[in-house]
């Protein structure tokens, strides 16, 4: 039987999107705005995915959560959008023509009805762990609203965290925390399907040379993002090991793509412009900072992608054409860089001594294929996409794919494709229904 | 912040939470007792003086990371800030009206 994201057996969506990131929220709002009726399902607390938690975006230095949080408000108010957060999608099956899509409904153990967001809970509660938003730098409590832009607003226990005091149900003002709430399973009907699952990046620990898991000044492009925003953990940039200003902070390019040994050989296309919007940021950050990017090739191919590499060495950020072949750790927290440069004839071996580095890590895809769907995915893992002239079509007729999900691309790009995808949904109800219903051909509106 | 006591049925629906989660683990008990206790040393060392990360971590015997981690948590929730800087680092201090609960 189908159910219903509120429990009755009469909720059927036109689509179905997976994944409320930039990609998802983009494609449903898209659709919503046709009058389509939209369920959009995020596996998180919050919608936004991984672009609310960026500092700015390349090459305009607009405030990312600037452009992210009216889309996520945006998808949150529409008529026509319902969102599902907590939520994973566990298979996919179709059935002539309709998608039954299965969803696994993590209890929150706070009726999202009731609460009012006002975060009292969190106040009183005395577990602290850290925050994954913040990419573990920072501190969150057993209940918590994910962050402070999220959407919804409302509190969520972890029972992985939770000591079981009852702090929160007694400040609670609305008695929304329900200790009793259990996870469910829903399967809900739908003609249409878009895949916007995202991304994830590949472990600090595929490359055993760098010993990144064991150094805590070494970190991703992520958490160097958290350390760059407005509401960053620490509120400024500093080194995770000991809380130091750093002094001298070096990007590693192709640090876990290009590279067949760890089975990501293709470009991820967005670390060489992030890391030089990054070390662009830093440079007003720390303005007494060296900062140096270690790349093989950079490839700024998009519009205004030139100008702002050419506008990061006129600051002064240092470029080194060359491989990182081993990070050591050495005193005082610091890191040695042995590269091999490949622009000098001489000197070819050098080592060179950082504070802080930010590895440039592989896109991989976030889509699990082992669940059960008509789905293929690629032999990179990401989202096969069959017809080179048609981006967003998936080997599933009615399942389509927006962003990441299909393979690595930025933010712009991304937003087209979300775009492109909503209307490849649009056509493709429009041609079934006209199909089953010639009236429909004259215009929806005419049948209801 | 008022605080209600909790109904029958809330302290039953709490117990069978603990049953189900299997009761409460030992590392999670661990953690709570050591949370409690750095944050009850860094209060107290806070409200006599500014300090920083290296100061903080060499006089209570902490690591420097988990360190800077308790007062990112202690700064998120309103209980210290920062007060300057010594060198290359970072002074916190309790916020006021947190100096008389320290130690507690």
């Amino acid at each position: 039987m189908t159910t219903s994201a509120n429990g009755n057996n009469t909720y059927r969506p036109d689509a179905i999107i997976v994944g409320a990131g930039i990609a998802g929220m983009q494609s449903a709002l898209d659709l919503a705005d046709q009058g389509l009726q939209v369920l959009l399902v995020e596996k998180d607390s919050s919608i936004g995915g991984h672009m609310i938690s960026l500092a700015k975006v390349y090459p305009t230095l607009d405030c990312a959560s600037c452009i992210t949080a009216p889309k996520m408000s945006a998808s949150a108010h529409h008529d026509n959008i319902r969102i599902m957060v907590n939520t994973e999608v566990r298979g996919i099956r179709s059935v002539r023509g309709s998608h039954f899509v299965k969803l696994f409904k993590k209890a929150t153990y706070v009726n999202f009805d009731k609460c009012i967001g006002c975060r009292l809970c969190e106040y009183a509660c005395d577990s602290e762990y850290p925050d994954p938003f913040e990419m573990g730098l920072g501190a969150k409590r057993a209940i918590s609203v994910p962050f402070t832009n999220a959407i919804p607003q409302k509190a969520v226990l972890d029972p992985e965290l939770c000591t079981t005091c009852g702090s929160c149900a007694r400040v609670c003002p609305t008695d929304a925390i329900e200790y009793d709430q259990q996870s469910e399973e829903v399967e809900i009907e739908t003609d249409a399907v878009v895949v916007a699952s995202g991304f994830a990046l590949n472990s600090l620990g595929v490359k055993s040379q760098y010993h990144a898991l064991q150094n805590k000044n070494i970190m991703t492009a992520l958490t160097m993002e958290r350390l760059l925003a407005p509401h960053g953990p620490y509120g400024r940039v500093l080194r995770p090991s000991d809380g130091k200003v750093p002094s001298s902070v070096a990007f590693v390019l192709c640090a876990g793509s290009r590279d067949a040994s760890i089975g990501v050989p293709y470009c991820s296309r967005v670390c060489c412009m992030y890391a030089i919007k990054q070390a662009m940021l830093l440079s007003g950050a720390l303005p007494i900072a060296d900062i140096t990017i270690y790349y093989m090739d950079i490839r700024a191919f998009g519009k205004g992608y030139e100008q702002f590499y050419q506008n990061a060495k006129a600051m002064g950020i240092n470029f080194v054409r060359g491989k990182v072949a081993r990070i050591d750790p050495i005193e005082d927290g610091d890191l040695s860089l042995h590269v091999e440069s490949t622009e000098e004839a001489e000197n070819i071996l050098q080592e060179h001594r950082h504070d802080l580095v930010v590895l440039a890590q592989g896109m991989v895809p976030e889509w699990n294929p082992s669940i059960s769907t008509p789905v293929a995915v690629a032999s990179d893992g990401f989202v096969a996409t069959p017809s080179l002239t048609a981006p967003t079509s998936t080997s599933a007729d009615g399942i389509f794919v927006a962003g990441v999900a299909s393979g690595p691309k930025d933010i712009v790009d991304t937003i087209a494709e979300a775009g492109a995808a909503a209307m490849q949904v649009s056509r493709y109800l429009y041609q079934k229904r006209a199909a089953a219903t010639p009236e429909y051909a004259l215009g929806p509106a005419l049948v209801g | 912040m008022a605080r209600k006591s909790l109904t029958p049925e809330q302290k039953q629906a709490l117990m069978t939470m603990r049953e189900r989660m299997g009761g409460i683990s030992e590392p999670k008990k661990e953690h709570q007792k050591q949370l409690v206790a750095a944050r009850k040393a860094i209060r107290k060392m806070l409200s006599e003086a500014p300090a920083s990360v290296p100061q903080l971590a060499a006089a209570l015997h902490l690591p420097t990371d988990e360190t800077l981690w308790h007062l990112t948590g202690m700064r998120k929730y309103g209980f210290v800030t920062e007060a300057g800087e010594d060198g290359d680092y970072l002074l916190y201090t309790l916020v006021q009206g947190e100096e008389s609960t320290a130690g507690h």
